[in-house]
């Protein structure tokens, strides 16, 4: 049953190669890491504006690992699986009633973000509170088209281990022409990458755009 | 590239993006169904791919079968029926093939799907051959190499492998796969290091995986990422590379990749499915046609492609032979290549050798094609071989245009994501010398025919 909505212009999502030692340790004992390619996992970063919300218009930053979703019968069974390890928005109260809600980890603080849409290419630039730079990053389009994506995110509450099934749909476009790049900055939230070899460039660039984000009601097991 | 960016927005103006399906299908159908209530329709099945029931959580071993099924019923006639056709013929340059599709046998397709580089596998010296060797040996060795299995056709083809190549020995394999998989998990240790180039055959990934040694892979033919992935490793050091691609039709940087791993003091290993036989004045491979057969350590090739057979090889120093003979696991617990497909080989092998005016017609093939796929504003990315990927990149019609390209005559397969990147979707076309001028002006036409009402080329 869906339990929040969310009205976004615009969201990406970029996957980059991630040592598998390296994803798995940011992950909880009961999931695993998938790998694109052998020891090689997948980290995405997604960046959504939100234009309609229970709280209004806000930005949102999420640092996710790709997981195995859990099986389900074929028509509700999710492409994949995705568990956020930190996240952070422009507003408190959305902060706040999704962390209650879904259980994000989220930064304590208040972010500041630009997207910049150029003729075929997004890019985001996020800023911490102090307006210290904490990611610069983009991605580019190939051919869009209408599309619903049917995912899972795993999270943590406490030692409860939590799932929501997530939609997205709306104009999507996705390539792996190793166009987009990032840039990721000294601070708290992006030590944990920091301390590992990254690459520059993303492998795979998602961006949608004008859809809709669905979350269900969560689900312990 | 330009063209593919320009191709789409004009495809997307006309409207014919419909041509595949983007919506959930059912064999009823039903309309599509929300996955739940206030939710949008679920995802289509088109949507989704093979990737997406490689990995998931449950108790059940057999958890994702179910689903895979529900899926696979669905979109298999909406175009992965298009593989694994039946052929009802020998792999020439027309070939009669079954569509399961509709239960007709298609017949005297102009085949661009096997490669069959030089025609050899239906010559009628290799038939005689291998009706020889059934008289004398039977169907199968009945045998593991390293018990019963090795008979003296065996022995010969390994030594005239090792001759034509030029190194001290040859070790012969059940298969292209197991002579990658057993090379290099026979050879790499958990704690050393393999870099391959990121394109690199499944064979060789699988290989990387069982041997446990840490695994990198650089950029595809980017030298400098390459010495990047070796740099500050201390320890074992392999490095694989492809003596042509097998989805780009594209050779390496040899000359440079030798001078990084003598500067990392890396051993240097080269498949060459697709080029041996093929590049070089004498086919010796892509090392032959760049002057470095020397500067390789470990030659690796298959029976498979150009000889038109089956099983795989590798030539190198006779103390790589000795010691693989012993540790290559893929090729000690299974049982040895058939000694019917030896005796083809043997004889492909000698007509490969005596008759280089097989490899001067192929690359006369290969000339004419690219002409007139040029000529066709058919685009054919990177490649300078007889691998030529027609590049569609358009992963939601690619099976539509194939089934156009299948019915109007000829026989060439799809290739979308996973086996190539998201949206890189082509059809591989393998030249082989034994076409005629004919035969590939008249594919060339139907299949510039079909992409043009997709607006993939002019």
């Amino acid at each position: 049953m869906p339990v929040g909505r969310y009205v976004f212009r615009t969201g990406v999502s970029a996957f980059f190669e991630m040592a598998t030692p390296d994803a798995a340790a940011v992950l909880p004992d009961h999931l695993q890491p998938i790998e694109v390619r052998h020891q090689r996992s997948v980290l995405s970063v997604t960046a959504f504006l939100f234009d309609e919300s229970e709280v209004g218009p806000y930005t949102e930053l999420m640092f996710s690992v790709v997981v195995p979703p859990t099986v389900a019968a074929w028509g509700q069974h999710a492409k994949a699986g995705f568990y956020p390890f930190l996240a952070a928005t422009s507003s408190a109260e959305a902060r706040r009633r999704r962390s209650d809600r879904f259980h994000f980890p989220y930064l304590d603080e208040d972010i500041d973000a630009q997207f910049i849409e150029t003729a075929d290419r997004l890019r985001v630039r996020v800023w911490g509170a102090d307006q210290r730079p904490i990611v610069d990053f983009s991605v580019t389009q190939y051919a869009w088209e209408s599309t619903t994506h049917l995912l899972q995110g795993f999270m943590m509450n406490g030692e409860e281990r939590l799932r929501t099934t997530l939609q997205i749909s709306g104009q999507y476009t996705v390539h792996e022409n190793e166009r987009g790049n990032m840039t990721l900055f000294p601070h708290p939230s992006t030590e944990p990458l920091l301390r590992h070899e990254m690459p520059a460039y993303p492998f795979r660039e998602h961006w949608f755009k004008n859809g809709t984000e669905v979350f269900h009601s969560l689900v312990s097991f | 590239m330009s063209d593919t960016k320009k191709d789409h927005a004009t495809v997307s103006e006309r409207g014919t993006r419909e041509a595949a399906p983007k919506k959930r299908i059912r064999p009823d159908g039903s309309s599509p169904q929300a996955f739940s209530e206030g939710a949008p329709a679920a995802p289509g099945p088109m949507e989704y791919d093979y990737t997406n029931f490689y990995f998931g959580a449950g108790e059940d071993a057999f958890a994702l079968l179910g689903p895979f099924d529900d899926w696979w019923t669905e979109v298999r006639p909406a175009g992965y029926y298009l593989y694994e056709l039946p052929l009802h013929t020998a792999p020439g340059t027309l070939v009669d093939v079954e569509d399961t599709k509709t239960h007709e046998v298609r017949k005297n397709l102009i085949n661009f799907a096997s490669y069959n580089y030089l025609g050899l596998s239906y010559r009628r010296e290799v038939k005689e051959a291998i009706k020889e060797a059934a008289e004398i040996y039977g169907g199968g060795a009945s045998g593991s190499p390293i018990l019963s299995g090795t008979t003296e056709l065996h022995l010969l083809l390994a030594d005239e492998i090792a001759d034509f190549k030029k190194k001290e020995a040859a070790l012969i394999f059940p298969t292209g796969y197991s002579a990658n998989v057993g090379t290099i998990a026979g050879l790499m240790r958990s704690g050393d290091l393999i870099v391959a180039d990121q394109y690199a055959h499944a064979s060789i990934v699988d290989g990387m995986i069982l041997s446990k040694a840490t695994s990198r892979f650089f950029r595809h033919n980017r030298v400098e990422d390459l010495e990047r992935k070796l740099k500050g490793f201390n320890g074992k050091k392999l490095v694989i590379l492809e003596g042509v691609y097998s989805m780009d039709g594209d050779v390496p940087p040899l000359a440079d990749i030798v001078e990084v791993c003598r500067k990392y003091g890396a051993r240097l290993m080269i498949d060459e499915a697709h080029s041996a036989f093929v590049y070089g004045a004498n086919g010796r491979g892509v090392v032959e046609d760049q002057g470095l057969e020397d500067e390789v350590d470990i030659h690796l090739g298959t029976f498979s492609k150009s000889l038109g057979g089956q099983g795989g090889y590798i030539a190198g120093s006779r103390q790589l032979v000795n010691y693989l003979r012993g540790f290559s696991r893929s090729r000690f617990f299974s049982c040895a290549l058939s000694p019917v497909v030896v005796a083809g080989l043997r004889k492909a092998l000698e007509l490969a050798r005596n008759e280089p005016e097989l490899r001067t017609k192929l690359w006369s093939n290969v000339r004419f094609m690219q002409e007139r796929l040029s000529e066709l504003h058919i685009p054919t990315g990177d490649s300078t071989s007889q691998v030529i990927p027609i590049m569609v990149r358009d992963d939601a019609r690619i099976f539509a245009i194939g089934e156009e390209i299948f019915r109007e005559g000829v026989y060439i397969n799809p290739v979308k994501y996973p086996a190539v990147g998201k949206h890189k979707s082509r059809f591989r076309m393998s030249i082989s010398a034994a076409h005629t001028e004919d035969q590939l002006d008249r594919g060339a036409e139907i299949i510039g025919r079909v992409l043009s009402r997709y607006g993939i080329c002019q």
